[in-house]
């Protein structure tokens, strides 16, 4: 087989591959183009008889979708910066050492996230409100949600370091720089594709939080675009059409962006740029 | 931090780190000798370590505490405000083993994270694969797998109940044009399915996760290696054994316990698709904690449940750390 | 603060008013309200209406989902953030004022112009009680009946005006009605693991002769077995082990089922989307003459007791009261009142079933009261989930049922 023939059926297998993973995605686009009829209908149509595109309008006016979308990016960037602040420091360290106190401390992190959500919002919930950190609720949901990721961010980004070869630093360290000064000069940009993603990876969660903004953001205006969905998904709904219209806006902005990203991304990482 | 400027002994193990760059300064004050520990020794790494940890502390071990606290104490839904409520030993235990329905709710639960975790890391690994092998478009393709990750629980949850549907279902509809299935599979309702069909779900949810660290392995691993390997005659499954697999292993390690610990929080596909019915048929131990605390408001039944919980994370951590062991340091 | 500072504030408010006519005033008494409602239904349309009021108070609405109203709600309490006033679902409501989370409001009721309890239904009514005190005020009521489709009786060759009156009537003409062919099941109801399956089989089995304090007796066990041959025969989807009511109902309205199961807040939506002939029957008896039962849903208004703004509360609830008269032409729901008489619609469809509704509704039982009703009503639950899906005999699955009811109820 010739390399372009191979590349050919890599090509197409791939293409079969990803029309099989993405149908669910499909799903839900052509469903909100359908009328309500057509949703039920057996057998299903694949193509919507006739699209439905005032959907898309319907929903984002009678949701006030704008401001929903942005309280979502205002809580998953707060929730990114202060995770990535926190969380870089962390993974250089549990990378740089082998020792037991290393793994007590990864121990003690994997540890931290085991319950669910749904678990962790009653404590949290308590000691937010003893704090009188309630009157923030964005902020609150930020500090909560960066309680529940950081440790999967510590994980990846530990894993980037790793991959930062020890002799760059000694040399820095040779060359009369500080710690400091090695870290942020050497290592770090180093290290830079590895936290992008992970930072990436935390936003995508964090775009789509639900349970703790839904139990702590209470004012209507601050709450982020996952509580606005849940409000019209209750037991009392077969509006499948518009959900599906609502959380095709809610992920397309988001996916085209990170399918553009990725790219990017990806190929930094494949083809060992930071070796 | 008297002892701070001694960062040479921290280097344990990684013997050429040893010595240059570090002049013993401890002449100076102790102020100093602090700041100067924080910029340049011991302290530094200290200070980076100490602030995440007594975060991640308050945020989420405090909460866990709060938990295994709960699963002790006789809880009323109106003392969640106080921590000082009755001691019950272990009463809250021994009740709920005394519940029928304990047994196979734990069972489901492995069911659910073995089949969720050899699901989501076979297909991700057989991905990671195929898309290393570079092909034009290999990248962007790679790119749309990924999506699935970006999707919000909720709406994850939402398209699969809606396509798991017994009568309107799309997957029923394509299993009975290929000729799969005679009847309709009642995905949701039928007790032999319910959980299978949890699992399809999350494997869908998260095999984006899996590729894309399966990726990253793959992708440091040196191409010399191979080299030397097809120098030597070795075929492609022998390479993959030999060199793949081993090189690979902290990459492994990590992504299965990170994927035990993402399994056992999976919720929303609970709540979206089965609600653990019928019949408890699919519950598992995440859902069925949160049933008990917010639908029955048994709340230290909820707590005891989340510490088995605890339990079954603390050994997915175990193996999680031992998994470093193995790591190569670039 | 001098009195030109209020004036100005005075001023600005008033104009603010003027300009939006909803804004609070800063002086206002502000109260928050919580409660499921969406735009489309009764309470933040009320609470728009009565903060158009002006009368110094002013309202916040928070929606909350059906879901989350108690985990919220004793959440709040228990934190000291809990609302002024909230809709609670009446089986729940005596596990907030058995514990004297809900404010007394027997005393304001006494000297109360509007809501008086001799104006309310028996059954409401009583689900607000708790050792013979009010702590709260029915916010509406339903329950529910049989609708069918009359166009596929007339093709099944079915008498559209007899529809079943008795149980092995339903299951004959749910036999006749199924039609795999067409993707038609005979009827559409829910035994989901969730209140709703209790709401939906608790009248079968008072029908039957049981309660919740006797749900083993034997015409309970009875329709537990005919809900068994109605899943086993595929006469309604399997699905209706997962699918609430209104999801099932919607299987009703685009005609892939014959007969449907449930409450006048369907009315609505199936006005607009059933493109066929459709009626409401009373729910089938046991056998003909047998004594009738319903269940009796809906919610509740509470003002809780760490209100500071008691009086306030009670003013909101008064308004609220006083705006029963159009609740079901606004948004198709029973008022909780006898004294009420509910004007035509003009769509003669929801008028015919109005009329079979109010009949029901004089068989509807309150599900307790019992602070402990959660529990209980998992009991039924599970018997149900546990017989349907074949792991008990309808038998056994109530006797354990029975079992767990003693327990609780001690």
């Amino acid at each position: 087989m010739t390399e372009t023939n191979r590349n050919r059926l890599m090509l197409l297998i791939a293409l079969v591959m990803a029309a099989i993973y993405l149908f669910p995605l499909y799903w839900m686009y052509i469903t909100a183009l359908k009328s309500g009829s057509e949703m039920f209908a057996t057998p299903p149509t694949f193509w919507p008889s006739v699209p439905q595109w005032s959907t898309y309008a319907f929903v984002w006016e009678s949701r006030g979708m704008g401001r929903y979308l942005w309280n979502s990016l205002v809580i998953a960037s707060g929730a990114v910066v202060l995770i990535t602040v926190l969380g870089v420091g962390c993974a250089y360290v549990l990378a740089r050492y082998r020792n037991g106190w290393v793994d007590v401390g990864l121990f003690l992190i994997l540890m931290l996230q085991v319950l669910p959500a749904s678990l962790m919002i009653t404590p949290i919930f308590v000691g937010f409100s003893q704090l009188g950190m309630l009157d923030y609720p964005r902020l609150a949901v930020i500090i909560a949600i960066a309680a529940k990721s950081m440790p999967f961010f510590v994980v990846l980004v530990r894993a980037t370091f790793m991959a930062v070869p020890m002799e760059l630093e000694e040399a820095a360290l040779v060359d009369g720089n500080s710690r400091v000064g090695a870290f942020f000069h050497i290592v770090l940009p180093l290290a830079r594709n590895g936290i992008l993603v992970s930072a990436i990876l935390i936003f995508m969660q964090a775009f789509g939080e639900f349970v703790y903004s839904k139990s702590i953001i209470q004012d209507i205006e601050l709450q982020p675009a996952s509580v606005g969905l849940n409000s019209f998904m209750g037991p009392n709904t077969n509006e499948w059409n518009n959900i599906m219209a609502y959380a095709t806006i809610y992920v397309t902005p988001i996916l085209a962006i990170f399918v553009l990203l990725q790219r990017r991304i990806v190929s930094g990482l494949t083809s060992g740029a930071i070796k | 931090m008297a002892d701070a400027p001694s960062s040479i002994s921290s280097r344990k193990g990684v013997p050429a780190a040893q010595a240059p760059g570090n002049p013993v300064r401890d002449v100076r004050g102790p102020i100093k000798r602090l700041y100067s520990s924080v910029r340049d020794g011991r302290g530094f790494d200290i200070v980076l370590v100490a602030f995440p940890l007594g975060f991640l502390f308050l945020m989420a071990g405090l909460p866990l505490l709060y938990n295994v606290l709960m699963s002790f104490q006789e809880v009323d839904m109106f003392s969640l405000g106080t921590l000082m409520r009755p001691f019950v030993g272990l009463k809250n235990y021994r009740d709920l083993f005394a519940q029928p329905e304990t047994l196979p709710i734990l069972a489901n639960t492995a069911i659910f994270v073995a089949g969720s975790i050899a699901g989501q890391f076979l297909i991700g690994f057989g991905l990671a694969l195929f898309f290393w092998v570079n092909f034009p478009g290999a990248s962007w393709l790679r790119g749309l797998f990924l999506v699935s990750w970006v999707m919000p629980g909720l709406v994850v949850g939402a398209i699969w109940n809606w396509i798991l549907s017994g009568d309107f279902g799309v997957l029923n509809f394509v299993l009975r044009e290929g000729g799969v299935i005679s009847g309709n599979i009642f995905w949701r309702s039928d007790p032999n399915y319910s959980l299978y069909a949890v699992i399809l779900a999350n494997i869908w949810l998260g095999t984006a996760f899996n590729m894309i660290l399966l990726s990253v392995g793959l992708s440091a691993i040196p191409a010399d290696l191979y080299e030397a390997a097809e120098l030597d005659g070795a075929n492609a499954w022998q390479r993959f054994w030999t060199i793949t697999l081993p090189m690979m292993r902290s990459t492994i390690g990590a992504i299965i316990a990170l994927g035990l610990i993402f399994t056992l929080q999976q919720f929303d596909l609970f709540a979206a698709i089965t609600s653990g019915g019928p019949n408890n048929s699919s519950n598992v131990t995440q859902y069925w904690a949160w049933e008990q605390s917010f639908r029955q408001y048994d709340f230290a039944k909820g707590a005891t449940i989340s510490v088995l919980m605890i339990i079954f994370v603390m050994i997915a951590s175990v193996v999680y750390v031992r998994s470093t062991r193995h790591e190569v340091r670039g | 603060m001098g009195i030109r500072k209020y004036a100005v504030i005075g001023a600005l408010a008033l104009a603010g008013v003027s300009l939006f006519g909803l804004s609070a005033r800063a002086e206002d008494v502000k109260l928050t309200l919580w409660s499921l409602d969406r735009n489309i239904q009764p309470a933040p349309n009320l609470v728009a209406e009565f903060n158009k009021l002006n009368n110094g108070i002013h309202i916040e609405y928070r929606q909350i989902q059906f879901d989350d109203v108690v985990s919220e709600a004793m959440r709040a309490y228990s934190t000291g953030q809990a609302p002024d006033i909230i809709a609670i679902d009446n089986p729940e409501h005596a596990l907030f004022s058995s514990r004297g989370a809900f404010l007394d409001l027997t005393d304001m009721i006494s000297k109360s112009t509007v809501i008086k309890p001799e104006n309310y239904f028996p059954g409401p009514l009583k689900s607000v009680e708790w050792d013979g005190r009010y702590y709260g005020v029915p916010k509406a009521t339903n329950t529910i009946a049989l609708y069918y489709n009359k166009d596929m009786f007339k093709a099944k060759g079915l008498d559209p005006s007899k529809p079943p009156q008795t149980w092995d009537e339903l299951v004959d003409a749910a036999r006749k009605l199924t039609d795999p062919a067409a993707n038609v099941y005979g009827l559409a109801f829910s035994a989901k693991a969730n209140e709703e399956g209790t709401f939906q089989f608790l009248p079968w089995a008072q029908m039957g002769g049981g309660s919740y304090e006797n749900i083993n007796a034997e015409g309970a066990v009875k329709a537990l077995e005919i809900w068994k041959k109605i899943i086993d025969e595929k006469l309604a989807s399997p699905d209706t082990l997962t699918r609430g009511q209104w999801d099932s109902t919607g299987t009703f309205n685009s005609g892939n089922a014959a007969m449907a199961i449930s409450g006048p807040w369907e009315l609505d939506r199936m006005t607009q989307e059933a493109k066929f002939d459709w009626g409401v029957t009373l729910l089938p008896v046991p056998k003909e003459g047998a004594e009738r039962s319903s269940a009796m849903g809906d919610f509740n208004w509470a003002i809780f007791a760490s209100s500071k703004h008691p009086e306030e509360a009670f003013k909101a609830l008064e308004f609220f009261a006083s705006q029963d008269d159009k609740m079901f032409k606004n948004y198709g729901q029973l008022p909780a009142r006898s004294d009420i008489s509910i004007p035509e619609t003009g769509q003669p469809l929801k008028d015919a079933a109005l009329k079979v509704f109010l009949e029901q509704l004089k068989y509807a039982k309150p599900r307790g009261p019992h602070p402990e009703w959660p529990k209980i009503s998992k009991a039924i639950q599970d018997a149900i989930q546990a017989a349907l899906t074949g792991q008990a005999s309808p038998k056994d699955a109530l006797d354990q049922a029975a079992e767990k009811i003693k327990a609780v109820l001690g």
